[in-house]
């Protein structure tokens, strides 16, 4: 079970766009961290992504375990909120 | 996941041109799924500022014409499956494909699969993908304020995006392999504009792009005039050396295709696989623009509804 997500986005990401999308038709919420807005929260991306790159997902599991997937990438989101 | 197995059309992508032909299609009440695996509107999307499409005085946003287009064809009934197409079998009444999200047939399919960016093919690209190494601005660019980037290519994506550059980087090497650009005259202008961040370095091949404790650190070039190696001081490298047409998943189905991979197609904008329809960048002389996306979108779109229409009569 997902306990919350969090996304790291930009204005001009369109993958960002795709992911909210994806979670919103499944009817998930999420916190949106805007790197345009918040440049100071870019390490915490990069640390949890290990990559300089937008979006970042960041599902937290019940047990608090967490799964970061890089990217709008439908073959990992999709299995880490069912 | 499982979805309606049977559609009247199915177009593979949600860019441009799909979404146009979607919009044709549903309108005059042909049923319609698209499939998309990455961002609809394909790469007007992911592209920053749009400034020669019709219908916008100041130009608009890749992100706002995308999200127009997406809503004017659901609007129409058009539905939008998020999943990729991984094969398509030509029938000899419909077209069968395998897709993330379970196996569907269409009476006609449009392939508007576009393309893809272009590798430089050096080492360390591999290497520091997403990491230093990058083939989108508009998602990566917001990684390197105020730090120093190289930007591959001469031609039209290299200068728009080494210029939607300059808002966050404090300096940009533009390496470009030929003596001359292959951009615009309009967009050599802008690049002029920001000359104080741009350098630009003709005649220079890149040749390695290096790394320093996880982290790209310079890349190394030759100044083809003199036969000397550069090196590129940088923190980041994004290259676009031009695109690739995305159809290897088409490989082995009996598709005609050019010798770098592009459709052909007929007047019709038909493939030689029958119901098998091809439009907008993906098709072997395509123009490689929103305007004439949008037009094959539409052209191709009344040729399927012809297409439709005929087949009934054939069925019946
Ligand atoms: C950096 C850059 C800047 C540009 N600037 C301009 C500009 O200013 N003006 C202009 O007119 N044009 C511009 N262009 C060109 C323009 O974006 C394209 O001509 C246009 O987007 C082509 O539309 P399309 O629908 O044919 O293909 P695309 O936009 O490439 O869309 C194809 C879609 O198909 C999807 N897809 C691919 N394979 C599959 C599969 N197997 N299953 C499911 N989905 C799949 C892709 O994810 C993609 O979303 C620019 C291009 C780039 C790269």
């Amino acid at each position: 079970m997902v306990k919350n997500i969090t996304i790291f986005t930009t204005n001009t990401c369109a993958y960002c766009v795709m992911v909210k999308k994806y979670l919103s038709s499944k009817g998930f919420g999420y916190e949106e961290v805007n790197l345009d807005q918040n440049p100071e929260r870019q390490a915490e991306a990069q640390n949890l992504s290990g990559a300089l790159t937008v979006p970042v997902t960041v599902v937290t599991k019940e047990d608090d375990s967490q799964e970061v997937i890089v990217g709008f990438n439908l073959g990992r989101l999709a299995p880490a909120v069912s | 996941m499982s979805i309606k197995k049977d559609h009247e059309v199915i177009i593979i992508g949600a860019g441009p041109t799909a979404l146009t032909a979607a919009i044709y299609t549903t309108r005059e009440d042909i049923e319609t799924l698209l499939f998309e695996r990455g961002a609809i509107g394909g790469l007007a999307a992911v592209t920053d500022h749009i400034d020669n499409y019709p219908g916008f005085a100041d130009g608009v946003d890749g992100l706002v014409l995308a999200d127009q287009m997406r809503k004017q064809a659901e609007r129409f009934g058009a539905v939008i499956e998020l999943g990729e197409v991984t094969k398509i079998d030509a029938g000899k009444s419909s077209v069968k494909l395998e897709t993330t999200s379970g196996d569907v047939t269409a009476k006609a399919l449009l392939i508007a699969t576009g393309s893809d960016y272009k590798k430089v093919g050096v080492p360390g690209e591999k290497e520091f993908f997403a990491r230093g190494v990058h083939y989108c601005a508009t998602c990566d660019g917001a990684f390197y304020r105020d730090k120093r980037l190289v930007v591959v290519g001469g031609g039209n994506s290299a200068v728009q995006e080494a210029v939607f550059l300059t808002r966050f980087a404090s300096h940009i090497d533009l390496l470009v392999r030929g003596d001359h650009f292959r951009a615009s005259d309009v967009l050599q202008e802008e690049l002029k504009k920001h000359k104080d961040k741009i350098t630009v370095h003709m005649n220079t091949t890149t040749d390695e792009i290096v790394g320093e404790d996880n982290k790209v650190v310079k890349v190394i070039g030759t100044d083809k005039l003199t036969g000397k190696k550069v090196d590129f001081p940088t923190d980041g490298v994004f290259v676009f050396v031009g695109l690739m047409p995305n159809t290897q998943f088409l490989k082995g189905c009996g598709l005609e295709l050019d010798e770098i991979g592009f459709i052909k197609t007929d007047e019709n904008l038909m493939t030689n696989l029958k119901g098998v329809f091809a439009a907008g960048d993906v098709r072997h002389g395509a123009t490689m623009q929103i305007a004439s996306a949008t037009g094959e979108g539409a052209t191709v779109a009344l040729r399927i509804r012809e297409y439709i229409e005929g087949h009934k009569v054939i069925n019946e």
